[in-house]
């Protein structure tokens, strides 16, 4: 029998692995699936019960159910969050979210208060494009430089291909094999997801987070500069900021032992 | 005489190889760079980029595509192909470039330095970003197609509807007339006609509404169940055409094993297009026959007439709507019998299909006997 909690989880290529009391989950930003956290994952699986999943129109998620209109703004990506932990019965879980997915964290965790008792924000930026007396580090001229690229690089997407990696699940090696399978996007979904993300402005959000939250921010980040990640350090109130020695914007890749040990002492 | 080749200079080759080179530390610094790329740059040699960011040489989408999905990606395969970028050169123009990257790894593992081999595309890239174009307007233009269909469909339901009533109470007035009041023989005859012109406008109403619908709704509307038989619709469906077409002669030869899981309605509606349909293209002087029956769980029903075959390109076509075939016939329809009887067919989980020869001309619509 398949509920709609199956249906949500299958929507969502939702992973579940490992065992403990508490549950962590761990959301990919714009770029690429839930592989990217993978190296710090795993770690986790020991203890904790780990919840990897792909927003809709990304990595294995079901293509068929996107909906350009509410995937428009950010509120839609954190509205599956919540129905992904209302799916696992999700209560006082952690919530890492690396980019973009550090701020849909954040409103998810007004969405649902209970579901999520330590948020941390991986690389966070409430808004992007530069503002009176704020410095996001875009300007929206940029913006369209970006959304060209993504027009010119498709990343081996093809329609042709796409039922091939999404409509195996039971096949995942599939999927695995195929050239950038783990940042290949429909590229109209992944205009999409850099206008919600790169167009969004939060920062009226983050007064309102209420959930502990620790802000990992990197050294060298051209996304995420330091400044944005003080910003969003001083804007909530029970948060905590740690500046990694990382450098760059994922650093779940590039210092995934570094990223590990900062969650633990947090949790 | 033997030939001779001169040794290939590696060194040079890596320098001015027709490609640019640049290999990158694992936090993004130039750690060295050919005289090919410090060309295009416009820097003096390969040296004076050592150090420098990688998103100093790069423009800003390059830029962001390079820390979300390229560096990533990277990581996790080991080497990325074929990426558009452009290069960002000291005056500001843009570069269009081709790369390849992939990561220098140690024995252990540990990335190393990430090497990159970009090609000019400044052709290629004009190319594809005119092909980007195209589709994109390509695109527009069928969005705006779509849009315009759609609204000429919602203005066909609406018109279809709104006439539906004036036509009710004419329809209404003459029958009052017919009952209520002396007329002469002409009266009488002017009644009748009235009354048929009446009937046919409602048919070409009914069958809008139904092409809307269809349309519209995603779907032929049907309403399938087992509650009766079908044998019943069928005969009063022959009855009517033989009532219309008193000079033609219909053989019908029913053997049906009820019940049937369908709209029965909309089977009628189907039979009867069709058998206009013979009746209006068959050869006059030659019998139609009807057929329905079941066999095991197929419900089948075919009509087939003599007559001049149907061209290939006609047969094609036959099921659009509002097609109509060159032929001399009558031209007081909209084209719209055969496409309603395939709707009705698909909506029955079934299917209508015609083959045409010299003997004769057969239209066969099959389904499922029983429910799903």
């Amino acid at each position: 029998m398949r509920t709609s909690e199956d249906c949500a989880l299958r929507r969502h290529n939702v992973n579940v692995r490992g065992s403990g009391k508490r549950t962590i989950m761990f959301a990919h930003g714009f770029g690429c699936d839930q592989t990217m956290w993978q190296p710090v994952a795993q770690d986790f699986e020991k203890d904790f019960r780990v919840v990897l999943f792909d927003y809709l129109g990304h990595g294995q998620s079901d293509l068929s159910a996107y909906s350009a209109e509410r995937y428009a703004r950010l509120d839609g990506y954190a509205e599956d969050v919540v129905v992904i932990g209302n799916a696992l019965g999700l209560k006082d879980g952690v919530f890492v979210g690396h980019s973009v997915s550090a701020m849909i964290g954040a409103l998810a965790s007004l969405k649902a208060p209970e579901m999520f008792s330590n948020l941390v924000m991986v690389g966070p930026s409430p808004r992007y494009i530069d503002d009176d007396g704020y410095r996001g580090g875009f300007s929206r001229e940029q913006i369209e430089e970006l959304l060209q690229f993504l027009a010119e690089n498709h990343l081996g997407w093809s329609a042709a291909m796409a039922p091939a990696i999404v409509g195996n699940p039971e096949r995942p090696e599939l999927g695995a094999r195929l050239e950038n399978s783990f940042c290949r996007t429909d590229p109209d979904i992944a205009r999409d997801f850099a206008r919600a993300t790169f167009m969004s402005d939060n920062r009226s959000d983050l007064p309102a987070v209420k959930v502990r939250t620790l802000v990992l921010q990197c050294s060298n980040d051209i996304i995420a500069p330091i400044e944005v990640g003080e910003y969003v350090h001083a804007a909530i109130r029970r948060s905590e900021y740690r500046l990694l020695a990382a450098t760059g914007h994922c650093p779940n890749l590039s210092a995934p032992d570094e990223v590990t040990a900062a969650i633990r002492e947090f949790v | 005489m033997s030939k001779t080749f001169d040794t290939e200079d590696l060194e040079d080759l890596y320098e001015t190889a027709p490609c640019a080179y640049v290999s990158i530390s694992p936090d993004g610094k130039v750690v060295k760079a050919n005289r090919t790329l410090a060309d295009w740059l416009g820097v003096a040699g390969g040296d004076a980029l050592v150090g420098k960011s990688l998103h100093d040489i790069l423009g800003f989408g390059g830029k962001i595509a390079f820390e979300t999905h390229l560096a990533p990606l990277l990581r996790m395969q080991g080497h990325v192909h074929e990426i558009a970028l452009d290069l960002l050169t000291p005056d500001g123009e843009k570069l269009p470039t081709i790369a390849n990257a992939a990561e220098k790894r140690s024995a252990d593992g540990r990335h190393l330095f990430t090497r990159l081999t970009l090609f000019k595309a400044v052709d290629r890239r004009t190319f594809e970003r005119s092909l980007i174009e195209a589709r994109v307007k390509a695109e527009a233009e069928s969005k705006a197609h779509r849009e315009a269909a759609l609204l000429r469909e919602q203005f066909i339901a609406v018109l279809g509807h709104d006439i539906r009533n004036p036509l009710g109470a004419l329809a209404a007035g003459v029958r009052l007339l017919e009952r209520k009041e002396q007329f002469s023989e002409t009266g009488k005859s002017i009644l009748m006609e009235m009354t048929g012109s009446i009937n046919r406008a409602s048919a070409l109403v009914e069958d809008l509404l139904d092409l809307a619908r269809g349309s519209l709704g995603g779907g032929f509307p049907v309403n399938r169940d087992s509650d009766a038989p079908l044998t019943p619709v069928l005969e009063q469906v022959v009855g009517e055409l033989r009532r219309i077409a008193p000079e033609r002669a219909i053989e019908a030869r029913m053997t049906i094993e009820e019940p049937v899981f369908c709209d029965r309605g909309r089977i009628g509606q189907l039979a009867s297009n069709v058998l206009a349909n013979a009746i209006t293209h068959g050869a006059a002087a030659r019998p139609i026959v009807f057929k329905a029956f079941t066999r095991g769980d197929r419900f089948v029903l075919s009509v087939s007439n003599a007559g001049a075959p149907i061209p290939e390109d006609v047969r094609r076509r036959l099921f659009q709507p509002f097609f109509r075939g060159a032929s001399r016939a009558r031209r007081n329809g909209l084209g719209l019998g055969l496409y309603i009887a395939s709707e009705v067919a698909k909506a029955h989980d079934g299917s209508i299909d015609v083959t045409s020869t010299d003997e004769e001309t057969r239209f066969t619509f099959t389904m499922p006997k029983s429910g799903p």
